[in-house]
């Protein structure tokens, strides 16, 4: 194991080797897979030490979260309003205290995988990704950043340093919402993750992006048909039957021993439908009638 | 596999030992400690028996490296109370007979000793949140509930 | 056995006890609070060769080759063992003789154990278990128990498929069909349910110098262990010591083979080796390798009149027992037993079948087919229930068992029944009438409903064995009053609840009493510790003991007081003369006299309980001394957009004879119901080709904190014929009704029905959206 004390001896550590070792936050299911010999990486580089990115800031009307912050550290920060209490709803279905306590957003976003919680919700607000080399800072969507499962566009020289994404509008919220079959420690069916802005006087729509733990691959990934169809559109009932059309056909899930592929469709539709109205019913003060 | 020089305190006693670089903190703990309080269910940190608290927070030790636990301060059971001096919580726990198989038992203790440190009283929501980590197979949970709640009421008697 | 029981219960309400009937505290929590190192791994010392098991990989083949030499020459390996090292005899089969320790020439389910590698590195033994090179020829599998009953189906046991047929006949169920004014026909299925110990099976074996070996381990039945190590190893049961350490739960597969497969291993290598060995099973190896409950397939035919009163009922009930039986043929006898529900029916057909295939094997887990049986005939019981357009319990209280009735076994119900008080108490408690009424009401998306099951429960192991409990008591010099037995602890708090007994026959302070670990070396024989024996059978023996040894005490007192025994009275601790109370001895200089003039103050003594006489061919007698009985209701708030399924709340009541410690009755009566709550909405042991896909806790899942309901519970006492004071099993009863009991709450709110459980997310939507089609 490698233990960098600093971003720089780290950067120039894997600047030189280049290959032959994993990175590692804290309490991921690494360890695991390292124990059951699935894995076997030459050398482990423990970026736990690495205290300068552990943060949540806001400056310049952007949200900067350092990689290496917690998920229990994240929602506890008080920059992040009633606006963003969809923060708090993703800790709370995350796993018991013991996983929020060590969970990093880096970890979530580098594991690139349908059961990162975090994953949908920083798609919606549009975020953003800093990786780091010895070279330089590059930033790129976080959509582009996935690729495939646990693959994502980390170069081998390169540590993911934060996640940003711009402070959401006053007449917008998002909301997050997660399907299993318990009450906590939830392996997912489906979770969603939805932004909405929404002139409240007309109830038009200005602006929606919809996120799902799997679209159509096994990543998170956003319905980007189904946004198109609801946008400007008058957000009533009629509108989210239409939407729920053609997210039925945007949703390309399978079946497993967890669910079957009819089940999670039905479910994505029925948790779509209730982020959106809980969104609404945020900004509009009131319960709503969808 | 290195080898790498730990230094860390473990219920108010520092150490410096070598351990490997893939070793887990359990096991330090349970093999090289010798404190066998912790223990393991799963070794995937889907049970939540191997918890322990490190610099105050609840932690899964069969998820984290030794290394990684490199000067920080660790809590175990055994750093809870003494068989003289026990901690409200274990007291409460026996008056409910809570302790059925007892395996989850050391977890649950730091897990509820955390949540009473933190907050003097909790509602049925803030036990229930604080032990949903932890699987209990015996107890069904109710008698825990009751005991957390025995144990804050005397906590705050005493303030 | 007494016979009077109106007298008995008369005397139970008079007598103050001081220590029966309290809440007092368990003599195993202060180690466990304190996280002593109690379990068998804690207690493993450094040093010692830790075994892994190389296990097959497919579910039914013959093994052609089998190459172990890459993994024996490994560096680091010290032994691997094969069936060809076993000296004794290759099986660990806990009661038909039909599974090996070792598979030698064929394997019979994926996970089935081949050899075992030991290293002093257990990473080194795993990386071995990855060098084992094995040619399998695959063979014809069978994965449904159905199947396998075809007379076509492959053989997957020389003797065929079926382990065990049961059968209950009484009357003529062609006749009470013919008095129905409506007959109602269902199918039932249940899933293979894991116990999820949170310790999973572990075991230590130290090789003693004179031949003999000591094995520590996670168990619940020390004797059954020391009888099958025995064989194993050609040795003579004495010259195999067995000690249970604390188990970290239990739940009735560490009564079966496993701990004789854990320990069995490690003593072929601790033999060899003439070192001391350890096994501990991995969380997947666990849940792959120990028995689970068996699943069940039920189809049930019910007779019944227009006004409810039920004329016939015919079941036929197949259970998976899995690639060998275990216990799976007395699990198909009792829930043969018990398929009728608690309810008075004149003609009764059962049929119950123990069915091997090539899945992962089942057997004893607690309710042994009890929640089956239960959840086939509560939820059949609904489904009449409606199609007569009757209240679920209006028809139940009008068929359920009473004092004077007879059982589906013609077993006449004495007046230990408190079913009626059960059900009486739960539906006031619920509110049944009310609630459902109001629950008809609501509107929106999220519906409610309520639903109720009722049981009965066979105590102890009636038809499953000779049924007999050991206790050894010994006072020390100090005073300390030892109890010693081979009914073990693992969770439920009885063997604590021996020592109230005893202190209470005694009238000796409770502090005086101490629990010493079970060892075969120490204590003789108790049976297995299963089927709620502790208490209604150890129970039993405790008090013959300890009256045994206060009658000696008294003696002892008697002489130096100068009068006989049967003159002294006692009262914590103080002797004293009946009729001069002012001339008294302390128990402490009773004691110290004893050991002065060398009287040894040690008793020990069995009880047996009458044998249980009925037809083998009918079940028609006498199948069970007594009877738990019990009543369930539960609330549930179904999502009808997602499918999910919150219990809100649940009100249990119990029968149980006589709580002796009424808060570790609670705790069992909660633990239980949230097994049964698992089982009903969340657990399934999943096979794909006879492989468990699912061996994890990521997925499969128990309840978390954040899945209970409210639990009332209401202790009822009817005292019965069996046990100490009356008291009745209470440890597996909870799990039997949650799952009927929320399914018949699911179709309260919304009209479906659930008929294979777990009532998971996507059945229930799938059925919701069904019925919204039609």
């Amino acid at each position: 194991m490698y233990v960098p004390e600093n971003q720089a001896d780290l950067l120039l550590y894997i600047d030189k080797h280049q290959a032959g070792f994993q990175l590692i936050a804290n309490g991921s299911d690494l360890i695991n897979r390292i124990q059951r010999r699935q894995v076997n990486p030459k050398v482990l580089v423990d970026l736990t030490g690495l205290k300068e990115l552990s943060y949540v800031k806001k400056e310049n009307g952007t949200f900067r979260i350092g990689a290496m912050t917690t998920i229990s550290e994240l929602v506890a920060c008080p920059l992040f309003d009633s606006q963003y209490g969809a923060f708090r709803d993703v800790a709370k279905k995350f796993g018991g205290p013991s996983i929020v306590n060590v969970a990093t957003v880096g970890g979530n976003v580098c594991s690139a995988s349908s059961s990162e919680d975090l994953l949908p919700l920083l798609l919606v607000l549009n975020a953003q990704v800093r990786l780091r080399s010895i070279k330089g800072d590059r930033v790129m969507r976080v959509e582009e950043f996935l690729k495939e499962k646990r693959v994502v566009d980390l170069n081998p020289n390169e540590i993911m340093v934060e996640a940003v994404f711009p402070e959401i509008d006053r007449d917008s919220r998002c909301a997050f919402e997660k399907v299993g079959m318990r009450n906590s420690l939830i392996t997912a069916f489906v979770n969603c993750a939805v932004y909405l802005k929404l002139a409240k006087k007309t109830m038009q729509i200005e602006e929606i992006r919809i996120a799902f733990n799997r679209l159509n691959r096994k990543i998170p990934g956003r319905a980007k048909n189904t946004e198109e169809k609801m946008l400007r559109q008058t957000l009533d009932e009629k509108c989210l039957a239409a939407a729920i059309v053609t997210l039925k056909n945007e949703l390309q899930l399978t079946s497993d021993f967890r669910a079957s592929q009819e089940y999670r469709v039905e479910v994505a539709c029925a948790i779509f439908k209730r982020t959106v109205t809980k969104c609404a019913e945020e900004l509009a003060g009131e319960k709503l009638r969808v | 596999m290195s080898k790498h020089l730990l230094k860390f305190n473990v219920n108010g006693k520092d150490y410096a030992l070598v351990v490997q670089s893939h070793e887990r903190l359990l096991d330090v703990l349970r093999d090289r400690l010798g404190l066998k309080g912790t223990k393991e269910g799963c070794g995937t940190g889907d049970c939540g028996i191997c918890g322990v608290l490190m610099d105050g927070k609840l932690v899964n030790s069969c998820l984290i490296f030794a290394i990684q636990a490199r000067n920080k301060k660790i809590t175990t059971i055994e750093g809870v109370g003494t068989a003289e001096n026990l901690h409200p919580i274990q007291r409460a726990l026996m008056k409910w007979n809570a302790a059925q198989c007892g395996y989850c038992i050391p977890a649950v203790i730091l897990a509820t000793k955390n949540l009473l440190d933190r907050n003097p009283n909790p509602t049925d929501d803030d036990i229930k949140q604080a032990t949903s980590g932890i699987l209990c197979r015996c107890t069904g949970y109710l008698k825990i509930f009751d005991a957390v709640k025995t144990a804050a009421a005397e906590m705050r008697e005493a303030r | 056995m007494v016979e009077d029981r109106a007298a008995v219960a008369t005397l139970i309400q008079k007598q103050k006890m001081l220590y029966v009937g309290k809440s007092v505290g368990r003599v195993d929590s202060l180690d466990k609070v304190l996280g002593r190192p109690i379990y068998t791994m804690d207690i493993v010392p450094e040093n010692v060769l830790y075994l892994k098991v190389v296990r097959s990989k497919v579910a039914h083949a013959l093994l052609k080759r089998v190459d172990l030499t890459e993994a024996r020459n490994y560096p680091g390996v010290t032994a691997v063992v094969t069936a060809q090292d076993i000296p004794g005899i290759n099986e660990s089969a806990a009661l038909l003789p039909d599974k090996p320790l070792f598979a030698t020439n064929k394997v019979r389910f994926a996970g089935e154990p081949i050899a075992a590698i030991a290293s002093y590195d257990s990473s080194i033994a795993e990386e071995a278990v990855d060098l084992v090179k094995i040619d399998y020829e695959p063979l014809q599998s069978i994965f449904s128990p159905v199947e396998a009953l075809n007379p076509n189906a492959p053989k997957l046991h020389e003797k065929g498929n079926i382990a065990k047929h049961m059968k209950v006949r009484k009357g003529n169920v062609d006749e009470g069909f013919r008095q129905a004014d409506l007959i109602v026909e269902g199918t039932y299925k249940t899933p293979f349910q894991d116990p999820v110990p949170l310790e999973p099976e572990t075991g230590f074996v130290i090789p003693e110098p004179d031949g003999s070996v000591t094995c520590v381990g996670s168990m619940q039945s020390p004797f059954h262990v020391q009888t099958g190590i025995a064989k194993i190893l050609s040795l003579r049961p004495e010259q195999v010591r067995v000690i249970q350490a604390a188990t970290g739960g239990a739940f009735g597969p560490k009564s079966d083979e496993m701990p004789v497969d854990v320990l069995g291993m490690a003593a072929l290598v601790a033999v060899r080796t003439r070192k001391p060995a350890a096994l501990a099973y991995t969380r997947e190896e666990s849940m792959i390798g120990h028995t689970k409950r068996h699943p069940f397939v039920t189809t049930l035919k019910v007779g019944v009149k227009k006004n409810g009163k039920l004329t016939a009922w015919e079941a036929k009930l197949v259970a998976d027992t899995g690639a060998y039986a275990s216990l799976g043929p007395l699990v198909v006898i009792r829930a043969c037993f018990h398929a009728t529900g608690p309810y008075v029916i004149p003609n009764v057909k059962t049929d119950s079948y123990c069915v091997y295939t090539n899945n992962t094997m089942a057997g004893s887990f607690r309710g042994f087919g009890g929640p089956q049986a239960h959840f086939a005939a509560e939820s059949h019981m609904d489904e009449i229930a409606k199609k007569l357009s009757m209240d679920p319990v209006d028809l139940r209280v009008l068929n359920m068992l009473r004092p004077g009735a007879l059982m589906a076994t013609s077993q006449l119900v004495d007046e230990g029944c408190g079913l009626e008080e059960c059900v009486s108490r739960v539906v006031k408690e619920s509110d049944w009438y009310g609630t459902r009424e109001k629950f008809s009401k609501l509107t929106g998306p999220k519906k409610r409903g309520l639903g109720i099951a009722i049981l009965y429960h066979g105590n102890s192991l009636g038809p499953e064995g000779s049924d007999f409990g050991t206790v050894h008591m010994q006072i020390d010099k100090d005073g300390t009053v030892r109890l010693r037995t081979a009914l073990t602890e693992y969770g439920t708090g009885a063997p604590s609840a021996l020592l109230q007994i005893a202190a209470e026959t005694m009238c000796l302070p409770l502090e005086y009493f101490r629990l010493d670990p079970p060892d075969t070396d120490y204590c003789n024989d108790s049976g297995p510790t299963v089927a709620s024996r502790t208490i209604t059978i150890g129970g039993r023996a405790t008090q013959m003991v300890a009256g045994k040894l206060n009658q000696k005490l008294k003696e002892i007192a008697g002489d130096i007081l100068q009068t006989t025994g049967t003159e002294i009275e006692s009262t914590s601790g103080t002797y004293y003369k009946k009729l001069h109370p002012e001339e008294s001895i302390a128990f402490r200089d009773v004691v110290a006299l004893a050991y002065s003039k060398g009287i040894t103050l040690k008793e020990a003594d069995t009880f047996t309980a009458p044998k249980c006489e009925y037809d083998p061919e009918t079940s028609q007698g006498t199948t069970y001394l007594q009877f738990t009985y019990g009543a369930v209701t539960a609330e549930v708030e179904v999502d009808t957009e997602t499918g999910r399924v919150q219990v809100l709340k649940m009100v249990t009541a119990y029968d149980v004879g006589k709580a002796i410690n009424p808060v570790s009755v609670e705790g069992q009566i909660e633990g239980g119901t949230i097994q049964g709550l698992g089982y009903a909405i969340m657990e399934e042991m999943i096979h794909k080709d006879g492989v468990v896909v699912n061996p994890n806790l990521a997925d499969y899942y128990i309840p978390t904190s954040l899945d209970v309901p409210e639990i009332k519970t209401i202790i009822v006492e009817y005292p019965g014929r069996l046990g100490p004071y009356g008291a009745k099993a209470i440890g597996e009863p909870p799990i039997v009704l949650p799952a009927p009991a929320i399914v018949n709450a699911i179709d309260n709110a919304i009209g479906v029905r659930i008929s294979e459980i777990p009532a998971t997310p996507d059945r229930v939507l799938t059925g919701y959206k069904r019925r919204a089609v039609q």
